[in-house]
């Protein structure tokens, strides 16, 4: 009979994170001639809308892209809102994003974005209707690019699996994510990592220089990485005392 | 979140923590809590702290919220209303699942005793729970056997059906003849006599005419006491070596040991030859002298400089280019070396590819750069590391290709690739490979062969070769697979896919790659829970030393090791969150 020599007590050398299979559309035009769309699970919606149920809650709301943002406002139980009651666009950087299409620095804007509160956000139901349910919308309407801001721990989870949606359905996608090792953790396709506190992923309230160059910063990455998986820390840095 | 009833059962015993704001009053179900897998992120991240005294979420299920909850609370005792009576029901309903999917893993909890083999060659096997049921299996009758945890050392892999032992069969026989070089010089002539190699200066020229992107080359010689030398990055280390009979993999190799070739280059702009990382740089800092893939300490250079046209370093032609005009200088030398006598040779070396049969199959995977650009590799030249006749894997679309263990260490593999210096693997690595000798001289294991498989550019062709590799896997029927690769990155996503495919077919499967700190590994599955640290450097980096964080004969034990425990059934412990090197010096004395 064959013996295999053998020692117990090896351990395995390598930290593997356990993460969902890679899914990457590589972009295909240049940032000028791209349509971008912007998503948040941070909880942003109109005002008039229903406002989310902080316990969990997996529903959506569209906001047209033209939105003022004065019209916009938070709902989310996760994290302190006073930095989006400032200025939305520490959230959903809509006034920059307008911004940056009419410099031409992309091409256009889809005409809806996406809110939705993906604090404790249902694992399930993110993957299996919300997700893809938004990513066909934005597919529709023609979407290069989508970028996304997370929230919360757990928001950042939720923002990821809608964005892995996207992704599958053909458009490349980028997280720009307060918590880089979550949406890593969770398969985010692309990661940019400004030095932000939950609650203004997209930069200080009212700092318009550091909201425009976070979402630059973001597009070039989305030109410029060529794979799976990949994270950028950006140069800019705020922090607020709650 | 909502935990699922079956991702509920694998985390009873993970910290409780709410995954939304709950009210006070809340009867606590699945629904209520966070998935655990994300609690490490969470702390790492400062959003959550965990403390001792919390409850599991066993001890959670079915208890009622005292007061309202923030998400991502850690519930405690005294947040749960004390007089309550617990509703059991919920974990109870848990504890049923858990029961009908009984895995043989979490079945052992109702065996009380470990399996063990007697003397008289039977399984021993008591079940305390079905009432008491011992069973006595003679072991020639079952064809396989996977040793439960507990059956430690030299644990019986596999019971053959005949008792006496059935002869290895040699499939090919390959001896290596080397030739000791003590100087070189060059001149007006090649040739090899008396430990003296000779190389015709017009060579060079010859060299130049072999490709027009070629724009100038320069040979010089390096001896070992005299290494600080400014050197262009490196882009290869080849040995000269020849076929004397047979072909590839077989017969008669005559080898010049104590010189090899140092191919060097940038293109006419200055610009080194490279993509992550470049080499250039005093030689005696910039080498990792005696890896595999290096000189060794004693050996002679001889430098060929090549000079390639303004930027084509980063196409696939520039590279190719510089490896074929310097093959043109090695392949005159081959021409005098293959027919040298044999009573001249200093040493011989014997390599057997061999059927072991009775024994478990293992596969060694190499995944190697296919990446267009300059990531390519030459399989199967005509000649030990040459140029000439060799396939190159970009353009067979980087889809597994099987060598024999001989073929390999018969300098079956041009390397071409650019990558990083620390991490690529060069031609001489592959002519003098430690995973494929251990393996193929480890009498325990049958090593069915060597499979090089691309890491290609377009995210659908990685699935289609890693695919292609589970099939291939499947159809030679192992008991058990080694894959590494070389650089990191973007290569780790092929990387993790590939093991993916062997491991879900059921192989066990041992991964090897440079990780540190600079090469985390970004993507992974379950599948990728034996693996093996390929860094060398102190602080975890790609430190662009040629060849330092390459697989080493010490890597190869440690790597055989791991595999023998996990075909046994032994289970191998989980990795640190960080890359520690203390684990690896802990693994490497067991391997010893």
């Amino acid at each position: 009979m064959m013996q295999l020599t053998t020692a117990p007590g090896l351990r395995s050398e390598i930290y593997v994170p356990i993460t969902p299979k890679p899914v990457w559309t590589p972009l295909k035009k240049p940032l000028s001639q791209c349509k971008v769309a912007f998503i948040t699970s941070g909880g942003i919606h109109n005002k008039k809308q229903v406002p989310f149920n902080t316990a969990g809650d997996s529903t959506y709301r569209e906001i047209p892209s033209d939105t003022p943002s004065s019209e916009l406002m938070v709902t989310h139980g996760g994290f302190d809102n006073s930095d989006i009651n400032k200025d939305v666009n520490a959230m959903l950087p809509i006034d920059r994003l307008r911004e940056l299409r009419d410099e031409g620095f992309i091409g256009s804007l889809v005409d809806t974005f996406y809110g939705f509160m993906g604090g404790g956000g249902n694992v399930d139901k993110f993957t299996k209707a919300t997700g893809p349910e938004i990513a066909h919308k934005l597919k529709e309407e023609g979407a290069d690019i989508v970028l996304a801001t997370g929230g919360c721990g757990t928001c950042h989870r939720s923002a990821t699996i809608v964005l892995r949606a996207c992704e599958a359905a053909g458009m490349s996608t980028c997280l720009i994510a307060a918590l880089p090792p979550i949406a890593r953790q969770q398969g985010a396709p692309r990661i940019t990592a400004p030095h932000v506190p939950i609650g203004s992923n997209a930069g200080e309230p009212n700092n318009k220089e550091m909201q425009a160059g976070i979402l630059k910063d973001t597009l070039d990455a989305v030109e410029e990485f060529d794979h799976f998986g990949q994270l950028k820390m950006l140069p800019y840095e705020y922090r607020h005392n709650v | 979140m909502s935990l699922s009833q079956e991702v509920l059962q694998e985390h009873l015993d993970d910290p409780a923590v709410l995954c939304c704001r709950r009210p006070a009053g809340t009867l606590l179900s699945g629904q209520d809590f966070e998935d655990p897998t994300i609690f490490d992120d969470m702390v790492e991240s400062n959003l959550m702290t965990l403390s001792d005294d919390g409850l599991s979420i066993r001890q959670a299920l079915g208890a009622t919220l005292a007061s309202d909850a923030e998400a991502l609370t850690q519930l405690t005792p005294d947040m749960l209303t004390d007089s309550v009576q617990k509703d059991e029901s919920a974990l109870e309903a848990v504890s049923q699942i858990q029961d009908k999917e009984a895995t043989p893993a979490s079945s052992k909890q109702s065996v009380e005793s470990v399996p063990t083999i007697n003397s008289d060659g039977t399984l021993h096997l008591h079940i305390d729970k079905s009432e008491g049921i011992d069973l006595d299996i003679p072991l020639g009758v079952l064809p396989s056997i996977a040793p439960a945890e507990g059956m430690k050392e030299s644990v019986s892999f596999k019971a053959p059906a005949v008792e006496e032992s059935i002869p290895d069969k040699v499939l090919r026989t390959l001896v290596k003849r080397d030739y000791p070089v003590h100087q070189v010089v060059l001149g007006s002539q090649t040739s090899y006599a008396d430990g003296v190699l000779s190389i015709d200066r017009s060579l060079v020229d010859q060299a130049k005419e072999s490709d027009s992107l070629v724009k100038d080359i320069t040979m010089d010689v390096i001896a070992p006491n005299a290494r600080h030398v400014y050197s262009n990055t490196i882009m290869d280390v080849i040995p000269i070596a020849a076929k004397a009979e047979g072909k590839l993999g077989e017969g008669i190799t005559n080898v010049l040991s104590g010189a090899v070739f140092v191919l060097t280059g940038m293109d006419e702009a200055g610009v080194q030859i490279h993509e992550f990382g470049s080499c250039e740089g005093y030689m005696d800092e910039k080498i990792r002298f005696g890896r595999p893939g290096c000189p060794d300490d004693s050996d002679i250079m001889i430098r060929v400089d090549v000079r390639i046209e303004e930027g084509t370093g980063m196409e696939r032609r520039g590279p190719f280019a510089a490896h074929s005009a310097c093959d043109v200088i090695i392949r005159a030398i081959r021409e005098k070396i293959g027919a040298l006598s044999t009573e001249d040779a200093v040493n011989k070396e014997v390599f057997k590819d061999v059927r072991r049969k009775g024994r478990p199959r293992v596969v060694l995977v190499k995944e190697i750069m296919g990446q267009g650009a300059m990531h390519d590799n030459l399989l199967v030249p005509s000649e030990p590391c040459g140029v000439q006749g060799g396939e190159k894997n970009v353009d067979m679309g980087n889809v597994p290709v099987v060598l024999s263990p001989n073929e390999v260490l018969d300098g079956g593999i041009h390397a071409l690739a650019c990558i990083g210096p620390a991490t690529k693997e060069i031609t001489r690595h592959f002519f003098r490979e430690p995973l494929v000798e251990a393996l193929q001289n480890d009498e325990e294991l049958d090593l069915t062969g060597v499979v090089f498989i691309g890491s290609p550019q377009v995210n659908d062709e990685k699935s289609f070769v890693s695919s292609r590799l589970g099939s291939q896997i499947e159809a030679m029927e192992v008991d058990g697979a080694i894959i590494t690769t070389e650089g990191f990155g973007n290569n780790h996503i092929d990387f993790s896919e590939n093991i993916e495919q062997i491991g879900s077919r059921g192989v066990p499967v041992v991964g090897v790659t440079f990780a540190a700190y600079q090469g985390q590994l970004v993507v992974g599955n379950p599948y990728m829970d034996a693996m093996i640290e390929l860094n060398k450097d102190e602080k975890g980096f790609e430190n662009e030393i040629l060849a330092d964080n390459t697989l080493t004969a010490d890597d190869a034990r440690r790597a055989i090791l791991m595999l023998k425990n996990k075909m046994s059934g032994i289970p191998i412990e989980p990795p640190e969150r960080r890359w520690d090197e203390a684990i690896i010096k802990d693994n490497q004395k067991l391997a010893r």
